[in-house]
C-alpha cells in the first residue's frame, strides 16, 4: 500500500472538487472501506487521495408514502435491522443480510456494495495486467473460470459481486449521483454497464462523482419479494448464482414479476419475465421461463454448472413467493 | 528398561485426570492479554518485509537492490548471499526433517525461484510501509520457465525439472535418472499378487486430492535481536522453540547456545509452524542494523509461501473374498513435495491400510517436486489423502458384498499383534473398540430419511510421535508448584500437563502454575506435533512429580527422624507409618522446606518409546441439493481412541476441530493455481474454509483403551480426527445420490457436474 492523503469533507458540495485532480493523480471515494482496503492492500489501486464520505450525513433510512430513501453510507446492518425494509422491501433486506459476515455488514455500506469491484482472480492478482486493467488479454477465457460469467460476458467475463444490486433492480430503485454539475438520478437498472459498453468501470459513476442516495418506490399492495443466494459457504462468500424476485399475484394470476440474477453476468442480469404475466404461476411455467432466461448462456470451461444453478435459483425464488 | 506393560499404572480412581478444570491460560486468552508475536514492540525496532517471486518457476538473472537501499527509511536489504552457505545435510525437525541447503534456498531464493511467492529479497526499514515501498524499488530480472503444478505434470515425459541434477532415489538406490521424483519407496507384506488371486472381488480406483492449507488463524511472525555480544534472541509463533533455534542457528552458522528462542502464544499451527521462514531473515537484518527487526506475514504470504499440505494422486486396489475377508491391498501414492524435496507419501503409506489386518500388501510411494511452496505437515500429514482413497474403496467393497460397514471393518480390524505393511507390529490399540462403539451410537442407530440424504462412515489411523521432552518444577512455600516446560501450547497442553503433575502429586490442577519456557530456561523439547505433547511431555511432568514426591518424602522423614521408607505419601498427604498421628499435607511440608535443607525442585527429560497409535471412526450424514450440488452436513460423529482423556473438554475440542478441518478439505478447500503457476486464491475470501455456519455440532465419543507405554495410558489426540472425514463425506454423498466422487474437494460445481454426467 502506498502513502496517500486522507480527506474528510463535511460538505457534499466539496466532494466532486476533491475527487477531480490533475492528470496522473487519482482520488477515490471511501465509505465503509471494506472493498477499498482490499484493493489498496492488494496494490490494485494506488490512489493519491482517499475522500472519506462518512462525515456527510448520508447514513439514513427515511420511509414515506412514496417509498424509502437510503443514504449511501447506510450500513448493510442498518438495512437488515429496519423492520419496514424487512416487511416491504424484503428482497433488499435479504440481499443485505446475505453479504459476507456480521462484522462486515456492520461497516459495509449500501453505496459501497453497489460500487465494489469484481472478485475475478486475475483482476485481483497484481501480476495480471488483464483487459480490465488496460492489458491485452482476458486471462479468464482460457484460465480458472469456475466463478466467472455465463451470460453477458466478453471481452471481460467478470460477474458483478453485489448482492443488493439485483434486489434494488427488481424493486425498481433509482440511484442518485452527485458530481461537478450537481445531481443526476439513474434507474438501478441502468446503473451497471457491461464490459462491451465500458471495459474499465462496472457502473455509470464517473471518477469525480459519488453515489449519495438510493430510492425505492413503494411496491404496489400485494407485492412480495425475495433474494435467494447460492454460495459455497454459509458466510463470507459471494454468490455463485442468485436471484432477486418481486412478484404480485392477484386472484391467482401473476400481475407483475421481476427477476434479476446475480453472480452470473458482468452486471445484474434482468430477465424478461413478461411471459409469466397474466398466467397462473406453476412450477412448469417457471421452469420453462428459467430455461428461456438461460437459453443463450455461454459458459466457459469450468462453469457450466452455473447454468443449472441459475435455473434452480429462478425456480426456487419465484416459487417461494407464490 | 521397563517393559511397556509396566509403564501403565492402571489407576482406576483418578482425582484430577478426567475432570474439566478451567485452563491456566484461559483468562489471558479471553481478555485479550495473552501476548502473541505480532504484539511485540521493542525500543528502536525496525520492520521487515519480503519481496516475493511473481513467477512459479524462473531463473533469477539479476537482482538490483541499490534503489531500495537508497530509499529514505530503509536500513538494510538482504539476499541469499547474506546467509552462510550450507552443506547438503538433513536435520531432524521433530516432525519431518529438513535439508539445510534447501532450507536456505527456501527462506531466500538462490539462482532460481521455485514457486509463486518464493522469498527473494528482505528489507528492514523504519516502518512497515516504508519497507513495502522499498520492495517496489527492487529490480529482479527473471528468465521465466514453465512450471509443473501437479504430480501428473511433474512426472510427464519431458516435464521441466525444478532441479536440473535431480535424480530419483528408488528403494534406497540412486537410479541416476533425471526426474522431479526425488524418492520412490516400497513397503511389502506377504505376496500381493498371490493375495489378489484369492480375492473374489477386487476394486481399484484412482484419486486426486487438492493442495490445502492448515489455515491457522495467526500468520507467521518473527522478531529478532542480534545483540552486540553476538547473542541472538528470536520471538516467534512456533510449534517448537528448539527446532526454530536449531534451524536458525544452522542457517546463521552459529552455535545453538548463542540463539535463544522465545515462543510467544500461538494462534494455531496444525503442523505448519515448524519450518522457519522469517526467523533467519529477521536475525540477519538485525545483525546488519544493530536493531531489533520484526516481520509479520500477510495472509496472502501465508497462503503463497508457507507450507500447505501435499496434494496427491493415489491409486488404490483391494481384494476381498465373498466371505468378507480382505486378502490383498495395493496402493501407489504420489505426493507433492512442493518446490523442495519432501516426505509426506511416507507417513501416508504407514497409515493407508493400517486399520485392517491384511496378509498381502504392497505400497509404493513417490515424493514429487512441483512448483508450489514446499509442503508441510497438516494434522496426520499424508494420512487423510490416503484414507480418502482406501476408505472409499472399502465402501465400494461393502456395497458389493452387501455388508454393514462396521461389521465388515470389525471382521477385518487390526488389533494387538497385527503387523503393519511398513513393519511395526501393533501393541494394544483401540481400533476394534472404536468400531464397536460406533456401531452402537445413537447416530448410527438412528434412521436417516429423506430424499438425497445419505450416510457415510470411514476409519483412520495415525501413529503419533514420542520424541524428546523436558520439564522442571519448583515447590513454593505455599505448597503451589511452578511448572516450566518446553512444549508450546496450541490446544490446551498447559492444562493437560499441569493436571498430570497434579495427579502424580495428589494435588489439584489449580495448585500447579504451568509455563512454557524459552530455550534457555528449559531442557530440549521437540515440537508440539505428532500428537506427542500430552503423551511425551506428560511423561516428563509425571517423572518430575515422582522426583518431587521422593524429595518431599525425604524431607518429612528428616522432620520426623524416621527412615524414608516409613513415610507414606497418599493424595498429597504425608504420613509417618510408624506413628499415624504424625501427618502433614504437601502444603504444610512445603512451608517447612527451609528447615529441612532448602528448596525442592523436580526435573526430568524423557524420550519415551511407548508411543500409542490412534484410531478414529467418523459417521457423517449429508443432504445433497441435487439442483445446486451443495452438500450439507446434517450430522457428524467421531469415535476416537484417545488412550486416556486428561482434560476431556480439550480432547473433544481436538476431535471436533479435526473433523471440521476434514470437512473443509472434503467440500471446499483447494489451492487454485492459474496456468502460469501463480496462486489464484491467496486470501481467505477466495480460499474457502468452512465457518461455523457450514458445520453441525460435531458429536464426540471418547474411547479409552490405555496406551501401555504411558503411566496414565495417554495416546495423543490431535491428528487422527482429520483422517476419516473426507472419505466419510464421499461415502455419504454416494449413499445420498449414487454418485462416487474420486477428487477433492467435492465442491458444488463438481457434484453438480457429476450428477449431470450420471443422468
Ligand atoms: S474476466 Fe475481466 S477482470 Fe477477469 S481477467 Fe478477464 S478481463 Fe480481467
Amino acid at each position: 500500500m502506498n502513502a496517500f492523503e486522507y480527506v474528510n469533507p463535511s460538505n457534499l458540495q466539496d466532494v466532486p472538487q476533491l475527487l477531480s485532480q490533475k492528470r496522473d493523480r487519482k482520488s477515490v471515494v471511501m465509505a465503509g472501506g471494506i472493498d477499498l482496503l482490499g484493493e489498496l492492500k492488494d496494490n490494485l489501486i494506488t490512489p493519491d487521495r482517499l475522500v472519506n464520505i462518512k462525515a456527510l450525513d448520508l447514513r439514513y433510512i427515511r420511509h414515506s408514502k412514496e417509498g424509502v430513501r437510503m443514504g449511501a453510507t447506510t450500513t448493510l446492518s442498518d438495512l437488515v435491522s429496519d423492520e419496514e425494509i424487512v416487511k416491504t422491501y424484503t428482497a433488499l433486506a435479504e440481499a443485505a443480510e446475505s453479504v459476507a459476515s456480521l462484522q462486515i455488514r456492520n461497516v459495509g455500506t449500501i453505496g459501497g456494495n453497489l460500487c465494489q469491484r469484481p472478485r475475478c482472480w486475475y483482476f485481483r492478482g497484481e501480476e495480471f495486467h488483464c483487459l480490465k486493467k488496460g492489458g491485452h488479454k482476458c486471462f479468464a477465457v482460457d484460465g480458472e473460470n469456475k466463478y466467472h460469467a455465463v451470460m453477458g460476458g466478453g471481452p471481460c467475463h467478470i460477474v458483478h459481486p453485489s448482492d443488493t444490486a439485483p434486489a434494488l433492480i427488481a424493486l425498481h430503485a433509482t440511484i442518485k449521483i452527485h458530481g461537478p454539475n450537481g445531481e443526476r438520478t439513474v434507474p438501478a437498472a441502468d446503473f451497471f454497464l457491461l464490459p462491451m459498453e465500458n471495459l474499465y468501470q462496472e457502473t455509470v459513476v464517473h471518477s469525480n462523482e459519488v453515489v449519495t442516495e438510493i430510492f425505492i418506490p413503494k411496491p404496489k399492495a400485494g407485492t412480495k419479494s425475495t433474494y435467494l443466494k447460492f454460495k459455497e459457504k454459509g458466510s463470507m462468500d459471494f454468490a455463485l448464482a442468485a436471484a432477486a424476485v418481486a412478484l404480485r399475484v392477484e386472484g391467482g394470476v401473476c400481475k407483475d414479476v421481476q427477476v434479476v440474477l446475480g453472480g452470473v453476468a458482468p452486471k445484474p442480469w434482468q430477465a424478461d419475465a413478461s411471459a409469466l404475466v397474466g398466467q397462473v404461476v406453476t412450477e412448469e411455467r417457471v421452469v420453462a421461463f428459467a430455461n428461456t432466461v438461460l437459453k443463450d448462456a455461454a459458459p466457459l470451461r469450468d462453469n457450466a454448472f452455473k447454468v443449472t444453478l441459475s435455473k434452480t435459483m429462478i425456480k426456487r425464488g419465484v416459487l417461494a413467493l407464490v | 528398561m521397563a517393559t511397556q506393560e509396566e509403564d501403565y499404572l492402571g489407576i482406576t480412581d483418578y482425582k484430577v485426570i478426567g475432570t474439566r478444570p478451567i485452563r491456566h491460560d484461559g483468562v489471558d486468552k479471553v481478555t485479550g492479554r495473552a501476548k502473541y508475536g505480532a504484539d511485540i514492540d521493542l525500543a528502536g525496532m525496525l520492520h521487515g518485509k519480503v519481496l516475493r517471486s511473481p513467477h512459479a518457476h524462473a531463473r533469477i538473472k539479476s537482482i538490483d537492490i541499490s534503489k531500495a537501499e537508497a530509499h529514505p527509511g530503509v536500513r538494510s536489504v538482504i539476499t541469499v548471499k547474506d546467509l552462510p552457505l550450507q552443506e547438503d545435510q538433513i536435520k531432524d525437525l521433530g516432525e519431518g526433517a529438513a535439508n539445510l541447503m534447501d532450507l536456505r534456498c527456501n527462506v531466500l531464493a538462490e539462482g532460481k525461484v521455485l514457486y509463486h511467492g518464493h522469498a527473494v529479497v528482505a528489507v528492514a526499514a523504519t516502518d512497515a510501509n516504508v519497507a513495502e515501498e522499498a520492495l517496489d524499488l527492487i529490480d529482479v530480472e527473471y528468465e521465466v520457465l514453465s512450471p509443473v503444478l501437479t504430480v501428473h505434470d511433474a512426472t510427464a515425459e519431458g516435464a521441466p525439472l525444478l532441479f536440473e541434477n535431480q535424480t530419483t532415489k528408488s528403494l534406497g538406490e540412486d537410479t541416476g535418472k533425471k526426474s522431479n521424483v526425488t524418492t520412490h519407496f516400497q513397503h511389502k507384506l506377504g505376496d500381493v499378487e498371490a493375495g489378489f488371486e484369492k480375492a473374489d472381488i477386487v476394486v481399484e480406483r484412482e484419486f486426486d486430492t487438492a493442495t490445502v492449507h492448515q489455515g491457522y488463524i495467526e500468520p507467521q511472525n518473527a522478531t529478532a535481536l542480534w545483540n552486540a555480544d553476538g547473542q541472538v534472541t528470536v520471538w516467534c509463533s512456533t510449534q517448537g522453540a528448539f527446532t526454530v533455534r536449531e534451524q536458525t542457528a544452522q542457517l546463521l552458522d552459529l552455535p545453538v547456545s548463542q540463539v535463544k528462542v522465545v515462543p510467544m502464544e500461538i494462534g494455531g499451527g496444525f503442523g505448519g509452524k515448524i519450518r522457519v521462514y522469517l526467523e533467519p531473515l529477521a536475525a540477519v537484518l538485525s545483525k546488519k542494523t544493530g536493531r531489533p527487526v520484526k516481520m509479520v506475514m500477510s495472509r496472502t504470504e501465508v497462503l503463497q509461501a508457507t507450507g500447505p499440505t501435499a496434494g496427491s494422486y493415489i491409486k488404490c486396489k483391494m481384494g476381498v473374498t465373498n466371505e468378507g475377508k480382505i486378502v490383498a491391498a495395493q496402493a501407489t501414492l504420489m505426493y507433492e513435495s512442493g518446490g523442495f524435496p519432501g516426505n509426506w507419501a511416507a507417513p501416508g503409506s504407514m497409515c493407508i491400510f493400517s486399520p485392517y489386518n491384511i496378509a498381502d500388501v504392497q505400497i509404493d510411494g513417490y515424493e514429487v517436486l512441483v512448483n508450489k511452496p514446499q509442503t508441510m505437515a497438516y494434522r496426520a500429514p499424508g494420512a487423510t489423502n490416503a484414507a480418502f482413497a482406501s476408505e472409499t474403496v472399502i465402501d465400494e467393497i461393502c456395497e458389493a458384498l452387501g455388508a454393514d460397514p462396521f461389521e465388515f471393518r470389525l471382521q477385518n480390524t487390526s488389533k494387538e499383534g497385527t503387523r503393519r505393511a511398513d513393519g511395526p507390529t501393533f501393541p494394544r490399540i483401540g481400533n476394534e473398540e472404536c468400531l464397536q462403539l460406533a456401531r452402537e451410537t445413537d447416530h448410527y442407530k438412528s434412521k436417516l430419511e429423506g430424499k438425497a440424504r445419505g450416510r457415510g462412515v470411514a476409519s483412520g489411523f495415525w501413529f503419533n510421535a514420542g520424541l524428546k521432552s523436558s520439564a522442571s518444577a519448583s515447590v513454593n512455600a505455599d505448597g503451589k508448584i511452578s511448572l516450566v516446560e518446553g512444549s508450546t501450547d496450541i490446544g490446551g497442553s498447559r492444562a493437560a500437563l499441569a493436571m498430570q503433575l497434579a495427579e502424580t502429586l495428589g494435588l489439584k490442577s489449580e495448585d500447579i502454575k504451568p509455563q512454557v519456557a524459552d530455550t534457555d530456561s528449559v531442557g530440549e523439547t521437540d515440537v508440539t506435533g505428532g500428537s506427542r505433547t500430552t503423551f511425551a511431555t506428560g511423561w516428563a511432568v509425571h517423572k518430575v512429580g515422582l522426583d518431587i514426591k521422593a524429595q518431599m518424602i525425604e524431607r518429612a522423614a528428616k522432620l520426623w527422624e524416621v527412615a524414608a521408607e516409613e513415610v507414606s505419601y497418599v493424595d498429597g498427604v504425608l504420613t509417618n507409618s510408624a506413628d499415624a498421628s504424625k501427618q502433614m499435607t504437601f502444603a504444610e511440608l512445603a512451608g517447612k522446606l527451609g528447615e529441612t535443607g532448602g528448596p525442592v525442585m523436580g526435573r526430568a527429560t524423557v524420550q519415551p518409546p511407548g508411543v500409542g497409535g490412534a484410531f478414529s471412526t467418523v459417521i457423517v450424514d449429508v443432504e445433497v441439493d441435487t439442483e445446486t450440488g451443495k452438500v450439507e452436513i446434517l450430522r457428524a460423529s467421531i469415535i476416537q481412541d484417545v488412550g486416556k482423556a486428561i482434560h476431556p473438554s480439550y480432547v473433544e475440542g481436538q476431535m471436533q476441530g479435526g473433523v471440521a478441518q476434514g470437512i473443509g478439505w472434503a467440500l471446499n478447500e483447494e489451492y487454485v493455481y492459474r496456468e502460469d503457476g501463480t496462486l489464484a486464491n491467496g486470501s481467505l475470501l477466495d480460499y474457502r474454509m468452512p465457518t461455523c455456519l457450514d458445520l453441525p455440532m460435531i458429536e464426540t465419543h471418547i474411547v479409552e483403551v490405555p496406551n501401555p507405554g504411558h503411566p496414565y495410558g495417554v495416546r495423543g489426540v490431535g491428528e487422527v480426527p482429520i483422517v476419516p472425514p473426507p472419505a466419510a463425506v464421499a461415502n455419504a454423498i454416494y449413499d445420498a445420490i449414487g454418485v462416487r466422487l474420486f477428487d477433492l474437494p467435492m465442491s458444488p460445481g463438481r457434484v453438480l457436474e457429476a450428477l449431470l454426467k450420471k443422468d
